[in-house]
C-alpha cells in the first residue's frame, strides 16, 4: 500500500507514474500489485484496512461536489481566521446543505472528508462537532455515537485548554454558544439514556459497564470542563471589573492573556450560563443562582450574545426561583424575556436555535400560568394576554382547588427541564443492576416505578411543587369570601366554608388563614427601577446597587387582600390600585409635542394663522401635583413609562 | 437584603467553610468530613447554615459511597426548622435515589423515615401546628425522637419559632389555649415562653396580645402613582422651548 491516495480533484496530473491514474477507486492498481507478485501475503489487518479504505473512497465519491466545495471553502475560512466567512458558512451554508442533502441521513464521516482538508485535525474536530450535533438533533444517536461524541468533545476542550497559550482560532459567537449548549445537551441526553437500564441490549450493557463507559459523560468531567473554561478565561473577574467600571487596560491585566482573546472570553461567559443549566438539571437551585452572581439577569449582556443565550438564562433562572418558591421573581424574569423575544422574533428565523427558542418560550408561558395560579399579581399585560389565551381553562381549573392538581402536574411536567440523576445505575455490577430492576424490598416507598426508570428526579421535583400547590388550594375560596367583608367572625367563616358538610372545623380554617397569610408574603428581589410595583409599605428606593446577589431579597407583600385575626374576629382590608393615568398621559403629551413640531417644521400653506395650540402643552404638567390631604390612605407605587 | 443575608451567609460560618462553599473545593470528596463536622457543630449550638448543608448533599449526590443517612436525617430536621424558607424542598431535590447499597453497616433507615419527615414538613407548611405536635409525639416517630432530635439542641424551640412567625403575622390577639396547642406548651411554661417572645399575656382573660408588626397591621390602601419629575422632563422642556 505504498501509493499515496491523493484526493481526486486536488491531485496534480502525474503523468510519470502510470499507476497513479485519477480513478477514485484504487482497485485496479492494487490488483495489479497482487498479480505482479503472487507471493505477496496480505494479512488480515491490511486486508481490512484496504477494504475500509475502499469503502471510504466509495463514500467520498458519493459526496456531491457542492458539498466538497463547501467543505474546502469552510476549511480555508477557518484557517485564515476569516470571521465573516466562517460565520456565513456556519450559519447559512451548513443549514442549507443539510436541508438539501442530509435531511434524513448523516453527513459524511470525518475520515471520508479528511483528504479534502489535508487531514487538518483541528478542523476535523470542529467538523465532527457539527456532525454529531446533526446526528443528535435529526437522527437517533446510538451508543457508539454517544461515546464518540464524548471523545470528540474531550479532544476539542483539551485542545482549547491545554495547548501552550491561547489557540489562534476565531469562531463566531453563535457557534461557540452552540458548542457549549450542545455539550450539555448531549450530557443530559446520555444521563437520561443511562438511567433506563431495562431496555438495553447486551452490547449496550457491556459498553456501559466497561471502564470507558463509566468515565464517559460523568458529571465531574462535565463540570470540570465548564469550570476550567471559566477559570482559564477569568470570566468572573472580567465581569466584576466591567461592573466596577475599570478601564480597558486594567481589565486586560486582570484577565490575562487568555481572557483578552474574544474566543476564550465568550467561551468563559457561555460556560457560566452552562453551569447554571447543569446545576438546574442536577437539582441544585441555590448553587445555580450563585454561579450567576456576576452575570445578573438584566438584558445588558457584555456583548451581543445570541438570543438563545438570554432565553436559556432566563428560563433556567426562572425555574430556580420557582423551585425556591419566590414566585414574583420567577414571574418577573419570565415576563422580561418573553417581552423581549416577542419583539426580537422576526430577526432570528434563520438560526439553528430558532426552534429551540420557540419551544423554550412556550414552556415559559406555561410556567407563567403556574406562577399566576400560585401568586396572583398584576403582570405585564401583553404577556398575560397570551398566557390567558393559551392556558385560560387550565388556570380556571387550577384555581378551583384540589381538582386542579392534575392540571398543575401536567403543566409542570410539560414545562420543566428534563432533570437528571447524577449517578448511573451500577452497570459494572450485574447483580446489583438486576436487583434494581425488581423492587428490592417492601420498605422502599420512594421508588415509583423502578422497572422503568431509576427514581426519576423529575417526579421528586414535581412532588415538591405539588405539595406547595396543595397547601395553597384553600386560599382562593377563602379569598373570594373575604373580599365581601370588612370584618367577620371566625365561626361564621367556618360555616360558610363548610358548604359541603365535610366537617371543616375552626382550627382548620385558622390554619388556612395562616397559610394564606404566609402565601401573601414572600422573598423578592428589591426592584429598584420602580416599575409595576407590589404594594410597598416602604418605598423601595435603595438606589441601584450594581451587583446584588441573585439569591438576596426582602420580604415583600404580594397579596392585595390583607387581614388580621383578633381572637375570633377577622378584620379585612383590601388594597386597590388607583387609576394609572400618568404613563398614558405623558406618552400622549410627548406625542402631541412631536406632532406640533412636525407641523411647525412643514412648509406653510398660503394662508394660515400661527397655531394657538402652543398654549395647551404648557398647562398640562401642572395638573397633578396638588397633594391629597383627605380620603383613604394613599401609598405610592411606581409608574411605568414605556 | 436583610431577610436573606443571614440565610446566605450566617455570621456563624467560619472562613474555611465560606471558602469551601463558594469555591470549587466543594466538589472535592475529601472535604466532606469538614462539612459534616460543621453540621454537628450546628446541631449542638443551635445554629443553622443552609448552603453548607446543601453542599454536603451535593457531595453525596456525586459520590454515593460517601452517603451517610444519619447526616441526611439531621440535615432534613434542621431544614424543617427553617420554614418558611424552602430549605426542606431544596434538600429533597438533592436526594437522588440510590441503588440498595452494600457499603453501610446497618440497614439504611432513610427510606422508612423519609415519608415521616415529609409528613411533618407538610403539616408545618400547611400551618397545622397542633397536628404536627400530635404526630411528633406519637409512637411512630419515636425513632426520630430517640435518635436524632434528642441530639439536636433546641429543635423543639426552633419549631415553636416557626409557629410563632405565622402567629405573629396573622393575629393581633389570640386565645392562650389555642396558642398552647400551636406550640405544645401550657400553663406556666406557656407564660414563660410568651414572655420570651415579648408578647403580653393577660391572665384574667387568657388572651395573648401580639405587638404590632408590619404584617399584622392592616389598612386599606389605595395605590396611587408616584410621578417623579424626571419623567415629566421631556414634556416640560418642550413647553419651555416652544417659547
Amino acid at each position: 500500500m505504498a501509493h499515496q491516495r491523493v484526493a481526486l480533484w486536488a491531485a496534480e496530473p502525474d503523468l510519470d507514474d502510470a499507476d497513479d491514474v485519477d480513478i477514485p477507486i484504487p482497485m485496479p492498481s492494487s490488483t495489479n500489485e497482487m498479480y505482479d507478485d503472487p507471493n505477496l501475503h496480505l494479512d488480515e489487518g491490511s486486508l481490512q484496512a484496504m477494504q475500509q479504505h475502499i469503502a471510504q473512497q466509495a463514500a467520498f465519491a458519493q459526496i456531491p461536489d457542492v458539498v466538497k466545495r463547501f467543505i474546502v471553502h469552510f476549511h480555508q475560512a477557518v484557517l485564515d481566521n476569516n470571521l465573516q466567512e466562517v460565520t456565513l458558512a456556519y450559519e447559512s451554508g451548513w443549514t442549507r446543505l443539510t436541508e438539501k442533502y442530509y435531511a434524513k441521513t448523516e453527513w459524511p464521516e470525518a475520515e471520508t472528508i479528511a483528504p479534502l482538508v489535508n487531514d487538518d485535525q483541528i478542523f476535523l474536530i470542529l467538523y465532527r462537532e457539527l456532525y454529531y450535533r446533526h446526528v443528535y438533533s435529526r437522527l437517533q444517536p446510538n451508543v457508539d455515537d454517544r461515546f464518540h461524541s464524548y471523545e470528540n468533545s474531550c479532544e476539542l476542550f483539551n485542545y482549547l485548554l491545554n495547548s501552550d497559550g491561547p489557540v489562534p482560532l476565531s469562531l463566531p459567537a453563535n457557534w461557540l454558544w452552540d458548542i457549549i449548549d450542545e455539550f450539555i445537551y448531549q450530557f443530559q441526553s446520555f444521563a437520561l439514556f443511562r438511567s433506563r437500564p431495562a431496555s438495553k441490549t447486551d452490547d449496550e450493557l457491556t459498553m456501559l459497564g466497561s471502564e470507558g463507559g463509566a468515565q464517559a459523560w460523568s458529571s465531574y468531567s462535565v463540570l470540570n470542563v465548564l469550570y476550567s473554561l471559566i477559570q482559564k478565561s477569568r470570566a468572573n473577574e472580567w465581569l466584576k471589573a466591567r461592573a466596577e467600571g475599570k478601564t480597558d487596560e486594567e481589565i486586560e491585566e486582570i484577565v490575562g492573556e487568555y481572557g483578552t482573546k474574544p474566543l476564550y472570553r465568550m467561551l468563559g461567559y457561555f460556560s457560566i450560563i452552562g453551569l447554571l443549566r447543569v446545576h438546574v438539571l442536577l437539582g441544585d437551585f441555590t448553587l445555580a443562582l450563585k454561579v450567576m452572581e456576576n452575570v445578573g439577569l438584566g438584558q445588558k449582556a457584555p456583548f451581543t450574545a445570541p438570543t438563545a443565550v438570554h432565553v436559556s438564562t432566563a428560563y433556567h433562572a426562572g425555574i430556580c426561583y420557582f423551585m425556591l418558591r419566590r414566585i414574583p421573581d420567577a414571574a418577573r424574569v419570565f415576563t422580561g424575556v418573553l417581552n423581549w423575544v416577542m419583539r426580537a422574533r422576526q430577526y432570528h428565523t434563520r438560526s439553528y436555535q430558532y426552534d429551540q427558542i420557540n419551544k423554550t418560550a412556550d414552556r415559559m408561558y406555561a410556567l407563567l400560568a403556574l406562577c399566576y395560579v400560585l401568586a396572583p399579581t398584576r403582570l405585564d399585560d401583553n404577556v398575560m394576554n397570551i398566557v390567558r389565551e393559551r392556558y385560560g381553562d387550565q388556570i380556571g381549573r387550577m384555581c378551583r382547588g384540589e381538582e386542579g392538581l392534575s392540571t398543575f402536574e401536567e403543566l409542570f411536567l410539560y414545562a420543566c427541564p428534563k432533570f437528571i440523576c447524577a449517578n448511573s445505575p451500577p452497570y459494572d455490577d450485574p447483580a446489583a443492576l438486576a436487583s434494581m430492576l425488581i423492587p428490592p424490598t417492601p420498605t422502599s416507598p420512594s421508588s415509583q416505578n423502578p422497572s422503568v426508570v431509576l427514581g426519576d428526579p423529575t417526579q421528586r421535583h414535581l412532588r415538591a411543587a405539588s405539595s406547595h400547590f396543595m397547601s395553597l388550594t384553600p386560599v382562593s375560596s377563602l379569598k373570594s369570601l373575604l373580599k365581601l367583608y370588612t370584618s367577620l367572625d371566625a365561626q361564621k367563616l367556618t360555616g360558610f366554608l363548610d358548604t359541603s358538610g365535610a366537617g371543616v372545623d375552626e382550627e382548620e380554617v385558622l390554619s388556612w388563614m395562616m397559610v394564606m397569610k404566609n402565601a401573601g408574603r414572600c422573598v423578592g428581589r428589591v426592584n429598584t427601577s420602580g416599575s409595576t410595583a407590589a404594594n410597598g409599605e416602604k418605598d423601595n428606593d435603595e438606589g441601584s446597587r450594581p451587583s446584588e446577589s441573585l439569591l438576596g431579597g426582602e420580604w415583600m407583600s404580594i397579596s392585595d387582600l390583607n387581614f388580621v385575626i383578633d381572637q375570633n374576629m377577622v378584620h379585612i382590608a383590601e388594597s386597590t390600585v388607583g387609576r394609572r393615568y400618568a404613563g398614558w398621559f405623558i406618552r400622549n403629551s410627548e406625542h402631541a409635542a412631536r406632532v406640533l413640531d412636525g407641523i411647525k417644521a412643514s412648509p406653510l400653506p398660503p394662508r394660515t394663522i400661527p397655531a394657538q395650540v402652543q398654549k395647551k402643552s404648557a398647562d398640562v404638567p401642572k395638573g397633578e401635583s396638588a397633594p391629597r390631604t383627605t380620603g383613604p390612605k394613599v401609598a405610592w407605587g411606581g409608574v411605568k413609562v414605556a | 437584603m436583610a431577610a436573606t443575608a443571614a440565610w446566605l451567609a450566617p455570621p456563624s460560618r467560619t472562613e474555611l467553610i465560606e471558602n469551601l462553599v463558594s469555591g470549587v473545593d466543594r466538589y472535592n470528596p475529601s472535604n466532606v468530613g469538614i462539612l459534616e463536622d460543621y453540621l454537628y457543630h450546628q446541631i449542638r449550638s443551635e445554629e443553622y447554615d443552609c448552603l453548607a448543608n446543601l453542599a454536603i448533599l451535593k457531595l453525596y449526590q456525586f459520590n454515593p459511597d460517601l452517603f451517610n443517612p444519619d447526616v441526611v436525617i439531621n440535615i432534613l430536621l434542621k431544614a424543617l426548622t427553617a420554614e418558611p424558607f424552602p430549605d426542606f424542598n431544596l434538600c429533597i431535590s438533592l436526594l437522588d435515589d440510590r441503588p440498595p447499597s452494600s457499603t453501610l453497616d446497618e440497614p439504611d433507615p432513610l427510606p422508612t423515615l423519609l415519608p415521616l419527615l415529609m409528613n411533618l414538613y407538610n403539616l408545618l407548611h400547611q400551618c397545622r401546628f397542633s397536628a404536627f405536635w400530635v404526630l411528633y409525639r406519637s409512637d411512630e416517630l419515636e425513632v426520630i425522637r430517640e435518635n436524632y432530635t434528642v441530639e439536636c439542641a433546641g429543635f423543639e424551640d426552633a419549631i415553636r419559632e416557626v409557629a410563632a412567625r405565622s402567629v405573629k403575622a396573622t393575629f393581633t390577639r389570640i386565645g392562650s389555649e389555642r396558642l398552647g396547642t400551636y406550640v405544645d406548651l401550657s400553663g406556666p411554661e406557656l407564660e414563660a415562653w410568651v414572655a420570651k417572645q415579648r408578647w403580653s399575656f393577660d391572665s384574667s382573660t387568657g388572651v395573648v396580645s401580639i405587638p404590632p408588626n408590619p404584617d399584622n397591621q392592616i389598612e386599606s390602601v389605595v395605590i396611587q402613582e408616584h410621578i417623579k419629575l424626571p419623567q415629566l422632563s421631556k414634556v416640560i422642556s418642550h413647553s419651555v422651548q416652544v417659547r
